[in-house]
């Protein structure tokens, strides 16, 4: 045992070897399957009086290169609750499956489908939990969508380590730094998220993606956008953002190769 | 100047002759894998009296910089017989790493609940307090990257707080505060709930001062006490605010109050 | 190919199921302190649990566990003296100032803490149960020095793993009379007449073997405890809070105060001019 002061009580060198930094950093070599490869950035959602809107562009990227353009990142379950990925791709596609087998599985109870969007969120954070805990991570970002027990409009959160959170307004990734504040405008609290028309939520998210893609460059200018109510999902897949205005690129100074 | 002293010059202090410092490794080919953690911020305290124990705990979850949430509760009812909770006897805070304080809550609530079942009456602080202290420690070599506080009301009905570290270490206390303005808010609790460093006024010169007697809070003073601890860890620390939430247990059962904090 | 039949058979979800250990906790009606631990599911988890832990080595690392300690005791004709301090500190942080690190292991036996806290209160419960089962089995009480083996023993197949305990067993039984152990987690086990353990050891050597005899009176080796302390927590920013004194006699130990460091230092200077190194005028 080590009797010196400060080292009381801690592991020895001789014992335990060199003190191993590296355990505790997410730069360097990493293993492969613990690293994503082909990913998808932002999803944001916003809840609004009757449901709630979601979008998430069209792009997979592979490191800096946009290398699919028609991957499809939100996903409806049970004509009730719209999942948007992002992070990982083949992790997103693994989930998809996994989400098909529990619908089949669902379906055959007696009285159809009983999950809701909280009970389904409740289950992805259960899963990507137990992968964490298993060192083999689902590399996440996941926004659930819908309506819960009580038909209220349900939005929340979940990530690779299994953590969650719920909030009127929600977004992953940049969206977490760009659309967050605009969305919080429009939508400070749940009260001020209860009396928002779909109109003004639409148009909110929209404009989040705008943003999005005027400044994230793992971004893309065709999105699919979802309006989860009590009277189903529209769900569209070919959305195109409109009314861009680069005018505000003229004034940029600082980055790229313009210097002064 | 400390590094005349200190080869570990973090450890700021006198050192021996010989290499003190603990070797890094460093070079060659290192297995780098997924760190499992990640810290979301926030703070809890509680309090205990004669005949009631407050928790609170702020409602901000914080990844980084960014605001993940402004309402995640930290502070939990445990063992309830319905998924409302609202026959309850024990609250349970954590802070630290949310995934795995939500982990520990519902085990800890099953196992409580589940007590229930198998004896036919609810567990005991003090029961359950040793139960959370080997199911933490369950995972001494993995640990749940939680600082819990458990509360109550001990089998004579006065107020219970027992704190924790990550692998289970436990201790009943007067008051406790947790997590990230642990260091703001403890020593203010230090002075104003066990009175330390509070002597009485002209009892003597001195040496010979007395010290101010200790003796429990009544329920408003500690209940005014926790807002102003929040309100002064909010505008000192970043990962706290937003919301105050805050569990009152008595023997009339649990009553819950939320405050708005400062949300910037 | 019946591998291939289940992989199919079995719809997908069910391998993201909790396993069976998990639920296995909830049936059990009393959870005995058991050996079964979670592991990270890495090559080498103590250098995982390492990296993640030693605030000693990176004082940034994130999980901080509670330390630093001066725990003494020794034997003298009337039994056993067994003091420590009561400060758990984590990192430059002081966690507690009230922590018992005498641990009651039974009515007869006495245990201390130092090192991880968690680590010796997990471990002090388990020999604790284990002593119990003995006096079961054999209808007598278990002597300190199999007690203190079966902690040496169990410790011991621990090593490497990243415990950090060291600790003291004191008893008096008929067969042995007051019998003293010094056990920690690399799996040392001492018998010996004086201990002291911990970040401030070296302090309460000091003053612990300057004043110690077999032949002291009861009241003369509790103030060299209560003393000995005093003096590390002077010393030793690790150490501090309040004197946790106890005495181990024959038919069980007696308690004998959990006293605040500071009033028992000004009394100590004031009234017997110790510590003269140290001011007594209030600016």
């Amino acid at each position: 045992m080590n009797h010196l002061p400060q080292a009381w009580g801690r592991p020895r060198d001789d014992v335990y070897g060199a003190y191993d930094s590296s355990y505790l950093q997410n730069g360097g070599p990493t293993q492969h399957t613990q690293r994503p490869i082909v990913t998808g950035t932002s999803v944001v959602a916003l809840k609004f009086k009757d449901g709630v809107v979601i979008a998430a562009d069209n792009l997979a990227s592979y490191g800096s290169l946009a290398r699919f353009t028609d991957v499809k990142r939100l996903r409806k379950f049970a004509e009730t609750s719209v999942v948007g990925f992002g992070g990982d791709v083949s992790d997103m596609q693994y989930l998809d499956r996994l989400l098909n087998s529990l619908d089949i599985q669902e379906a055959y109870g007696s009285s159809g489908h009983t999950l809701n969007a909280q009970n389904l969120h409740t289950y992805l954070s259960k899963v990507l939990y137990k992968r964490r805990s298993d060192f083999n991570p689902l590399w996440n970002q996941l926004l659930v969508a819908g309506l819960d027990g009580e038909s209220k409009p349900f939005l929340a959160a979940a990530d690779l380590l299994g953590t969650t959170f719920s909030s009127p307004s929600l977004a992953t990734g940049y969206g977490a730094h760009l659309a967050q504040p605009l969305l919080r405008n429009v939508a400070p609290d749940e009260e001020a998220a209860s009396k928002l028309s779909l109109e003004q939520a639409l148009e909110a998210v929209k404009e989040s993606m705008k943003v999005l893609f005027y400044r994230d460059a793992r971004s893309m200018d065709k999105y699919s956008i979802a309006v989860i109510t009590k009277d189903g999902i529209d769900l569209k897949e070919n959305e195109q953002l409109e009314k861009q205005s680069w005018a505000f690129a003229d004034q940029i100074r600082g980055y790229g190769t313009q210097v002064n | 100047m400390s590094a005349m002293f200190s080869q570990n010059p973090l450890m700021n202090g006198p050192n021996y002759s010989f290499n003190q410092a603990p070797a890094t490794a460093s070079g060659g080919n290192t297995e780098h894998s997924f760190y499992p953690y990640t810290d979301n911020g926030g703070s809890t305290l509680a309090i205990s009296g004669n005949d009631f124990t407050i928790i609170a705990g702020d409602t901000r979850s914080t990844s980084g910089y960014s605001i993940n949430s402004r309402y995640s509760p930290k502070v939990f009812k445990i063992g309830g017989t319905t998924s409302s909770q609202d026959d309850a006897n024990l609250v349970l805070s954590v802070v630290g790493f949310a995934a795995d304080g939500e982990a520990l809550k519902e085990r800890l609530d099953a196992i409580v609940k589940m007590y229930r079942y198998q004896h036919g009456k609810p567990m005991s602080v003090k029961a359950c307090a040793q139960r959370l202290s080997t199911i933490l420690y369950g995972k001494r070599f993995f640990p749940y990257y939680v600082t819990a506080i458990l509360g109550g009301l001990d089998e004579e009905g006065k107020g219970a707080v027992y704190s924790y570290d990550p692998v289970g270490s436990y201790e009943r206390e007067q008051c406790r505060a947790a997590g990230a303005a642990a260091s703001l808010i403890m020593p203010f609790l230090d002075n104003q709930v066990n009175f330390k460093n509070q002597y009485i006024p002209g009892s003597g010169e001195g040496h010979a001062l007395q010290e101010r007697e200790n003796i429990p809070l009544p329920k408003d003073e500690v209940e005014d006490l926790v807002k102003d601890a929040f309100d002064s860890a909010v505008e000192r620390h970043i990962e706290v605010g937003d919301g105050l939430q805050m569990l009152i247990i008595t023997k009339a059962g649990i009553e819950e109050k939320y405050l708005p904090l400062k949300k910037d | 190919m019946d591998t291939l039949v289940a992989q199919y058979s079995q719809p997908m979800f069910e391998k993201e199921n909790h396993g069976e250990d998990d639920q296995m906790e909830l049936y059990q009606p009393a959870p005995s302190l058991s050996l079964k631990f979670a592991m990270p599911p890495v090559a080498q988890p103590s250098a995982w649990l390492r990296a993640a832990t030693d605030d000693h080595a990176n004082p940034n690392c994130p999980i901080k566990i509670a330390h630093g300690t001066t725990t003494l005791a020794f034997r003298f004709q009337g039994g056993i003296i067994v003091a420590t301090d009561s400060r758990a500190t984590a990192g430059n942080w002081i966690a507690s100032q009230t922590v018992k690190k005498v641990i009651e292991i039974n009515s007869c036996l006495l245990g201390t803490m130092a090192g991880g806290a968690a680590d010796c209160q997990y471990w002090l419960a388990y020999l604790g149960m284990q002593c119990r089962l003995h006096e079961l089995r054999h209808k007598r009480r278990i002597s300190v020095a199999a007690a203190s083996k079966i902690l040496a023993n169990l410790v011991y197949s621990y090593k490497g793993m990243g415990l950090s305990m060291g600790t003291m067993c004191a008893g008096v039984t008929p067969s042995e009379g007051p019998a003293l152990y010094y056990i920690d987690s690399d799996g040392t086990r001492l018998a010996g007449n004086l201990f002291c353990v911990g970040s401030g050891q070296t302090f309460a050597y000091g003053v612990l073997d300057a004043e110690y005899r077999y032949d002291l009176t009861e009241q003369e080796a509790l103030e060299l405890g209560s003393r000995s302390i005093l003096a590390a927590t002077h010393r030793d920013a690790y150490s501090g809070g309040f004197i946790n004194l106890y005495h181990v006699k024959e038919d069980g130990w007696v308690k004998h105060g959990f006293s605040d460091t500071n009033p028992i230092f000004w009394k100590t200077k004031l009234e017997k001019g110790e510590f003269s190194n140290v001011t007594s005028e209030m600016v």
